[in-house]
């Protein structure tokens, strides 16, 4: 007879390990969305809570989801530090807290906080100076920043620590061409795709890198030839588009944007190039998609002063000297004027032109959270409105004694809608000031490679017409610099029509 | 060409038939593809809930409903099909009702109390064993005992039991047979008889069981429960309450019979009751997965999913470690088809419960049917060890190593189950699909036909996929025949009422009739990326001139592949339709205006080829993807071919219009990353090389029988064969078996397993001849022989996929290498083989002709393609 002794059963792992250990692996496996139930019951465990916080803030950061990401780590970061926080901060981060910094960066990096993200990345390399990841995190913000000397110091460090990793060859590549050192990019990315040729967006950075040394010839070559591998992704068809623009084969180019597109339907920028080249014979859209606006400015808010600045930009400062020739007694601080509502404000550049002169409430309206951002950094708009503009002009307001649109019908086609809605919200004497880039005569308007419309002067003469309202200025303008020549364009003043 | 039907789109009871082979799927992808597959695959708790009564109070239940059920509307979603899951619900009940049985009293007699047993010491060991959870030591005991006369009748009884807890129900039901002869006054052995025949679907016999044993004792609580829910199942849900609350006086404090109760309270419409019953279950038993379900449907009943949703993230974050939280949130995440979420909760459920069978079977489910099937394979089978008895677990097994390839494996699996739970149809078609991937299509088309009597529709297309398959009877005309039957049993798309009637003339949808318009094109595959349907079309579809056309893609399949961002960059349109049923992907079609839907699925492996029998565009197309014939159907107005695949006078095999393309039928896009072509093996003047890299399911006796002629008369010559089946020894052992057979020498034959898509052409470098197999002949397979320089020796039949390398073969201008009798074929390849010099001239050139061959040429064929459907879409516009 066998005894009743019962063998002991072996002993599970416990929860804590068993719940970590899965999360772990999911994250490795790059399911983040699955990690998250078993991570809000790890957190529940006693002294699990900072470990927890670290799986979280990498799990949120995969599903792209940065400020909730940026919390997590912030949770982990506290929690590390432990209950009483030093009276004044180590110099240089304990080991223990690389991991939960470089996380923070890249959150903070993805919500478009660079300096901030740098400052993550840099503490986490200076807690393990010896770690190639770090120098790649903050290399790579540091680009993207824009300091370029700085990114490829440490990208170079990166390196020359696992000078066989592709990805940091492509992000060594991509500083090398930021800093316009394109013949060290050449030869790195070169070296990457030769080794890695399905490495995603290699091809397409290689490429790039050849279009924006001036090549375009060569970075055609380059793209049809990775396409020919039988790659096939957004990016490789979009720098070929762009390279095609740049030697005069529109329609090559719309087929490739059109490519593009369809492979990143989440890029409304890539729809809206594709559309702009007519690429499907099809319907010109009526106006840019609200959220090719948003996404085209959100991205570009931080440099956008910079950048317009470096292409002459002067419609502010075209409209300033209307106010002051349409205006006097406004300008002279002899009369006040009424409020004023400036439409599509951006970064705040109209707003900052005419402050001194506007004494009333000015309101700016724009589509972009982060337009809207820097331009209440400026300080001179009483009010900021996060919204599309037939809507803005829809809501109720007092007369406006002025409405600008400083760079704004350029995102729309027909004028027709808007201009009336303007006249709609205009005080009987108030003035609407405006520009347009110029198509030629009889066009009406067209769509633009460059993503804009242009609108025909006989076209827009109707449209101001019928929307009620009289031309008080007319003047033909150059209204900026771009890389092909001067953009020309008219600046309007107008008015309710008299009669 | 396979398929894979599943019914009840986003339900529980998904029930796949599929079929058949693949032709070119060899060729390609090592593993993934696999061919057609069947799956009933209920995760656990299915129709089965009805009755799982545990442990303690033993256990019986469900006995299944039935059978497929003739005529409904469609594979995809809009009905039941094969109900595996229903009889398997019993054996839930089994593994914990195997308590042993002595003595004098009912069912829950203790064995210390037997008097008998004391003079008995094999017995008592036996009745010990039993009750330490040991059936398998009890075995030899009782049988010894049994023989011996010891224990009376309650050592068959035991004996039985202790057969049933191992999921040997043959052995069990004749134990228990003799049991009931000896204890002609004792309820269980009746008991155990009529649960034996739920699990086999016996219904009727089941419920006069049941009865049977309440006649000799009223109070039986779990034959009470059974023949609830036997009532359940057929619907009388007022029976089925009143029976479970004569089970509950005898036995209040059950949970399984309050969780019975508040079943039958949902199903009754009293959503609120059925939730707290469900509840109170879950407090008692925390990780308990069928109350789980029962709790979020509940819940669901009353309130809107995010509502829902929120109920139970709040009991979770209440009580984070009870696994029944995210046991109920999986059901509603599935409900609402997010598998992603679903699988999370259950992973988390199974890390705070782990080695529970139930949730094991559920998570192992959810894991294969998003293709994880390394991680998924050991929950299931440990699922199994846990319940042998569920007949649902082991077809879901089943459809894990078809999709693997493990064809071998799976026809272990089933024949298993076959042998268990008898011979049900939706075993059976799966059984039919692993003998025809195996190479034995006669016992295959035997398999399938059984199913036929009570498959429904889906037996059907079950007995399609192996058909052409089938050494005599894969013709052109049975074929026509077989898919006449799918449409007759088809019907329209009218409701599931009225199955026998003729198939109903849907009406076109109305689209402007400008014969020159630029057309809106929809594909619909599973295909789209590194598949033979990718490879054969991608060519065209990129090369349709876009002025004209403009193409929208409908997914059958999530892909991320070199092939399928090809497919992307040329759809204007692009819609993930795989969690869809067939009506909502049809109107999906219908709302993009659609004017010409081209199929590229079949009766294959996540095809959908019935979602155009809801007629969402005026004009539809069959092309490749399981073209192995006439679809049958007569919502299908063209066939896509060519002149070799269907010349004049072929009309008569088809449903469909012919749609002849000037050139080939496709057009063949080689992989960027295909090797060069090496040197003729045979110049090295070792002797020919044949080689077959086609599926096993297309190597018949007949193909077997050639080729050892061929071997016979060539003494130097070689053959190798290369498949993902022969990967496994068992298949290759059986290979061998059959070639011995047919003659045909082992020690001159290689076979070996699939390998990554570059290195199987690469193994052309070693093989001078392709032999083509018949009667199903090679499509892409032959594609990829040429490409890498190998001519390609093919016999000629007469069903579509009976001329694929024909077509091929006379696209680029090598008719000479197609035979057209057995005879020819054998003379043939004997004389090719013996003509080494013309051989090493042929491959040397052999790339160059076919790319520059209209088979390549990718805007030669676009145009082409663009023609035909322009002249599909005049005819329409002409007729008015």
């Amino acid at each position: 007879m066998p005894s009743d002794s019962l063998t002991p059963e072996p002993m599970p792992e416990p929860l804590a390990g068993r719940l970590a250990g899965r999360a772990r692996t999911l994250l490795r496996q790059r399911r983040p969305e699955e990690a998250l139930p078993l991570l809000d019951r790890l957190e529940r465990l006693p002294g699990e809570e900072a470990g927890a916080a670290l799986l979280r803030a990498e799990a949120l950061l995969g599903l792209r989801r940065a400020v909730a990401a940026e919390q997590a780590a912030d949770t982990a970061l506290a929690l590390l530090a432990g209950p009483a926080p030093p009276a004044t901060p180590p110099a240089t981060p304990p080991a223990a807290a690389a991991p939960a910094l470089l996380l923070r960066a890249h959150a903070r990096q993805a919500c478009g906080r660079l300096d901030q993200a740098i400052d993550d990345a840099a503490a986490a390399v200076m807690a393990v100076p010896a770690d190639p990841g770090a120098k790649l995190a903050l290399g790579n913000i540091l680009a993207e920043r824009g300091r370029f000397d700085e990114a490829i110091f440490f990208l170079g460090a990166a390196f020359q620590a696992r000078p066989e990793d592709p990805l940091v060859q492509l992000r060594l590549g991509h500083a090398f061409m930021l800093a316009k050192r394109h013949e060290a990019a050449a030869e790195l990315l070169g070296h990457c795709v030769a080794r890695h040729p399905d490495l995603p967006g290699a091809a397409a950075l290689e490429a790039q890198n050849r279009l924006v040394a001036g090549d375009p010839p060569g970075a055609i070559a380059l793209a049809r030839a990775a396409l020919a591998r039988g790659l096939s992704e957004a990016a490789l068809h979009s720098v070929l588009a762009h390279a095609l623009i740049a030697e005069a084969d529109t329609a090559g180019a719309a087929r490739h944007l059109q490519a593009a597109a369809r492979l990143a339907p989440e890029n409304p920028y890539l729809a809206h190039l594709a559309a702009a080249l007519g690429g499907e014979a099809a319907v010109v859209p009526e106006r840019a998609a609200d959220a090719y606006i948003r996404t085209l400015f959100d991205g570009y808010a931080p440099r956008f002063e910079a950048s317009l600045i470096e292409l002459g930009y002067r419609v502010p400062g075209l409209m300033r000297r209307q106010v002051e020739r349409l205006l006097p007694a406004v300008a002279a601080g002899t009369a006040r004027l009424g409020p004023a509502l400036d439409l599509g404000c951006g970064t705040g550049l109209v707003g900052a032109a005419l402050c001194d002169l506007i004494g009333e409430a000015l309101t700016g309206v724009d589509l972009s959270r982060r337009m809207l951002d820097e331009a209440a950094a400026k300080g001179v708009y009483s009010r900021l409105e996060e919204a599309e503009l037939g809507a803005a002009l829809a809501r109720p307001r007092p007369p406006q004694a002025l409405i600008t649109a400083a760079d704004v019908l350029c995102y729309f086609g027909s004028l027709e809608r808007l201009l009336a809605a303007c006249r709609a919200c205009l005080a009987p004497d108030g003035l609407l000031l405006f520009n347009v880039e110029a198509a030629p005569p009889g066009a009406q308007w067209q769509l633009g490679q460059n993503g804009r419309f242009r609108h025909a002067p006989d076209y827009l003469a109707a449209a101001l017409a019928t929307a009620g309202l009289e031309v008080v200025e007319w003047q033909e303008e150059a209204l900026r610099r771009e890389a092909d020549g001067v953009v020309e364009g008219l600046l309007v003043a107008a008015r309710v029509a008299r009669h | 060409m396979s398929l894979a039907i599943e019914a009840g789109a986003a339900e529980a009871l998904r029930v796949g038939v599929a079929a058949g082979s693949v032709t070119e799927a060899d060729a390609v992808e090592a593993g993934a593809m696999a061919a057609g597959m069947a799956a009933t695959g209920v995760t656990g708790a299915d129709a089965a809930e009805a009755g799982a009564l545990r442990a303690g109070v033993a256990a019986a239940s469900v006995a299944g409903t039935g059978t497929a059920e003739a005529g409904i509307a469609g594979p995809g979603a809009d009905g039941p099909a094969g109900r595996l899951g229903s009889r398997a619900g019993l054996s839930r009940l089994l593994p914990g009702s195997a308590q042993p049985v002595a003595g004098s009293g009912p069912a829950t007699g203790r064995a210390a109390d037997d008097p008998k047993a004391a003079e008995a010491p094999r017995y008592r060991a036996a009745l010990l064993a039993l009750a330490r959870g040991t059936p398998e030591a009890a075995l030899p005991l009782l049988e010894a005992a049994e023989a011996a006369g010891e224990g009376g009748g309650y050592a068959a009884l035991n004996r039985g039991l202790a057969l049933m807890q191992l999921g040997r129900l043959g052995e069990a039901a004749a134990a228990l047979e003799r049991a009931a002869t000896a204890l002609p006054g004792h309820p269980e052995p009746l008991f155990r008889l009529g649960t034996i025949a739920g699990l086999r679907g016996e219904t009727g016999r089941a419920e006069a069981l049941f009865l049977a044993t309440l006649s000799r004792d009223p109070a039986h609580v779990t034959a009470l429960a059974a023949l609830a829910a036997l009532e359940e199942a057929g619907g009388r849900h007022g029976a089925a309450a009143g029976l479970i609350a004569r089970a509950r006086q005898a036995d209040p404090a059950e949970p399984e019979l309050e969780l019975a109760a508040a079943r039958i309270a949902l199903a009754l419409g009293q959503a609120e009751a059925a939730a707290a019953g469900a509840a109170a279950v879950l407090a008692q038993r925390p990780a308990h997965a069928v109350a789980a379900r029962l709790y979020a449907e509940a819940l669901l009943a009353r309130l809107p999913m995010e509502a829902a949703l929120a109920e139970i993230a709040a009991r979770a974050a209440a009580d984070p470690f009870a696994a029944g939280w995210p046991l109920a949130a999986a059901r509603l995440h599935g409900l609402a088809g997010q598998p992603a979420a679903a699988l999370a909760e259950l992973q988390t459920a199974e890390l705070l419960a782990p080695d529970q069978p139930e949730i094991l079977a559920l998570l192992g489910g959810a894991l294969a049917e998003v293709g994880r099937r390394q991680e998924a394979e050991p929950m299931l089978r440990a699922a199994i060890a846990a319940r042998p008895t569920d007949a649902e677990l082991r077809n879901r097994l089943a459809t894990l190593y078809w999709r693997d390839g493990k064809s071998a494996r799976m026809l272990r699996v089933l024949e298993d189950a076959v042998s268990e739970f008898g011979p049900q149809p939706a075993l059976m078609m799966n059984r039919a699909l692993a003998l025809n991937a195996v190479g034995r299509q006669e016992e295959a088309l035997a398999s399938a036909d059984a199913a036929v009597p009570e498959g429904g529709v889906l037996a059907l297309v079950n007995r399609i996929a192996v058909l052409p398959y089938h050494p005599r009877e894969g013709h052109a005309a049975s074929l026509l025949a077989c898919g006449r039957a799918i449409a007759a049993k088809l019907g329209g798309p009218a409701p599931l009422a009225a199955p026998r009637a003729a198939p109903l003339a849907t009406p076109r949808p109305a689209r402007n009739r400008d014969p020159g318009r630029r057309l809106r094109v929809g594909l619909l595959s599973g295909g789209f990326g590194r598949h033979p349907v990718g490879w054969l079309t991608i060519g065209g579809v990129e090369n349709l001139p876009p002025e004209e056309f403009a193409l929208y893609g409908y997914a059958l399949k999530p892909r991320e592949d070199m092939l399928s961002a090809r497919f992307r960059a040329c759809c204007a349109g692009w819609r993930d339709v795989q969690h869809a049923g067939d009506a909502e992907i049809a109107a999906t079609i219908a709302a993009d205006a659609i004017d010409i839907l081209i199929d590229l699925g079949g009766y294959g492996e996540s095809g959908r080829i019935f979602v155009l029998n809801h007629r969402p565009a005026p004009v539809q197309v069959k092309w490749v993807g399981a073209q192995f014939s006439t679809t049958g159907l007569p919502c299908v107005d063209w066939m896509l071919t060519d002149r070799w695949e269907t010349p004049e006078g072929f009309e008569r095999f088809y449903s469909e219009r012919l749609l002849r393309l000037p050139d080939g039928y496709v057009c063949y896009a080689p992989p960027p990353y295909a090797p060069a072509v090496t040197p003729l093996p045979a110049a090295s003047g070792q002797g020919v090389t044949f080689g077959c890299f086609n599926n096993l399911a297309k190597v018949t006796p007949a193909v077997l029988r050639c080729w050892a002629r061929i071997l016979a008369a060539l003494p130097e010559a070689r053959l190798e064969l290369r498949t993902h089946v022969l990967g496994d020894a068992a298949a290759r052992e059986a290979l061998f078996a059959r070639m011995a057979e047919a003659g045909l020498p082992p020690d001159r034959v290689r076979a070996a397993g699939g390998v990554p898509h570059r290195e199987l052409l690469a193994a052309y470098g070693g093989i001078d001849i392709a032999l083509d197999p018949f009667p199903y002949t090679g499509g892409l397979t032959a594609c990829e022989a040429l490409w890498m320089g190998v001519p390609v020796l093919t016999l000629v039949g007469d069903s579509f996929a009976g001329r694929h390398a024909f077509s091929h073969l006379s696209n680029i201008g090598l008719e000479g290498w197609a035979a057209f009798s057995e005879e020819d074929y054998v003379a043939l390849a004997i004389a090719r083989a013996r003509d080494v010099a013309a051989l090493a001239a042929l491959r040397a050139g052999l790339r160059g002709k076919v790319a520059a061959s209209p088979l390549a040429d990718a805007p030669r064929f676009g145009r082409s393609l663009g023609q035909g459907l322009r002249r599909a879409w005049g005819e329409y516009c002409a007729k008015g």
